[in-house]
């Protein structure tokens, strides 16, 4: 009971403090999982990635503490109506510049998990970068929004 | 003289006639429904017949979508992007018909189509469907079914097999080299399809979609349905 009511308060706090961390001249804000259904083979990690520094940065790849099958750097396209889902061998963020990780375009894609989170739950995500060091960011739950352009 | 008189009523009745057919057809240009963001089609298109499989109850096929409304989006549940956000958006829509029923004549019934049958089986491709809202329906079938019914609406997919950083596209039928199978993503139209009660197609949405702007579409378009 008790350890439940912890879980839902750090939940609660999660979503009320936009999460923030810098690294490496990176910095990582609002990461979040979208709620999926329990049997869906693929959930998609999102987050807005600022580059502080003078030179590119990218993810090249990414850990997890949630069981899955392997992870994937994916990007969205929309061409000619179609949309376009590729493999990604990085995510990159310019110099001095801001990518966004949003439904519709550049997103971390977990694939086979063991157990979909619940909303509300947080998921522990390592990002790998292209200058080999790591951050750790825990990126909560929550539905999804709406639109591809938000 | 009465010829001429004969002649002057005549030619007044081609006014009135002319006159007639030119307002009919001006009242028939009002009728179209004025919409933001849907492409109603001059003339509803028959679809060819289709039997699909949703788990639970009876197949889904054209009988399934006669006397209402249907939504009809194509995905799959491997699409980890793409698919949720549209479910999540038909999801809102339906639950902002559920809160207010007067915004609509009569709110239409949402049909996910798996265009992978391969993977997504029908129970799991319905429970899928429902997480987003109850009354999702998720349905597939026959490959050849659902291809044909893709092909007849007007949506599109297609496999793409990613090999060592390389992308290639197989068509399933011709064979798909071993061990790559089940490596694929499937590149798809995001467009929503509207049928009207009759079973025809009626109109298209497309992508991005607002579920407040297709529900003053669906509104104006059933306002306008005879």
């Amino acid at each position: 009971m008790k350890t439940r009511f912890m879980r839902a308060a750090g939940a609660v706090l999660l979503m009320l403090t936009p999460f923030s961390v810098t690294a490496g001249g990176l910095q990582v804000t609002d990461p979040w999982v979208r709620t999926a259904p329990p049997n869906a083979p693929a959930l998609a990690a999102f987050m807005k990635l600022e580059n502080h520094t003078g030179t590119e940065l990218s993810i090249v790849d990414a850990r997890t503490t949630l069981a899955v099958d392997h992870i994937e750097l994916h990007r969205t396209t929309m061409v000619d109506g179609i949309m376009k889902m590729t493999p990604q061998t990085a995510i990159p963020v310019a110099a001095h510049s801001t990518t966004l990780l949003k439904p519709g375009s550049w997103h971390i894609m977990l694939i086979s998990p063991q157990k979909v989170p619940l909303s509300g739950e947080s998921v522990e995500l390592t990002l790998i970068l292209s200058d080999g060091s790591e951050q750790k960011v825990i990126a909560i739950v929550r539905k999804g929004k709406m639109m591809m352009n938000d | 003289m009465e010829n001429t008189n004969l002649q002057r009523g005549f030619g007044i009745s081609l006014i009135c006639i002319g006159l007639l057919l030119l307002l009919s057809g001006c009242q028939g240009a009002d009728e179209k429904p004025v919409t933001e963001m849907a492409t109603v089609l001059p003339q509803a298109k028959k679809m060819t017949d289709f039997q699909l499989i949703n788990y639970g109850a009876e197949n889904f096929s054209n009988d399934s979508t006669k006397g209402q409304w249907s939504l009809f989006f194509f995905g799959y549940t491997r699409c980890p992007d793409v698919c949720p956000t549209e479910l999540y958006m038909l999801a809102e829509l339906i639950r902002r018909i559920e809160e207010n029923p007067s915004s609509l004549a009569q709110a239409p019934q949402v049909v996910f189509v798996s265009v992978d049958p391969q993977q997504d089986k029908p129970q799991a491709l319905r429970d899928y469907a429902q997480f987003y809202h109850p009354s999702i329906l998720g349905v597939t079938g026959q490959q050849s079914v659902v291809d044909q019914l893709t092909r007849t609406m007007g949506a599109f997919y297609e496999r793409v097999y990613h090999l060592n950083g390389e992308i290639l596209v197989f068509n399933v039928e011709d064979g798909v080299p071993q061990g790559l199978e089940n490596s694929y993503l499937i590149n798809h139209s995001a467009t929503i399809f509207l049928l009207n009660p009759d079973g025809d197609l009626h109109a298209i949405f497309s992508s991005p979609h607002d579920p407040d702007v297709m529900l003053r579409d669906l509104a104006a378009i059933q306002s306008a349905w005879n």
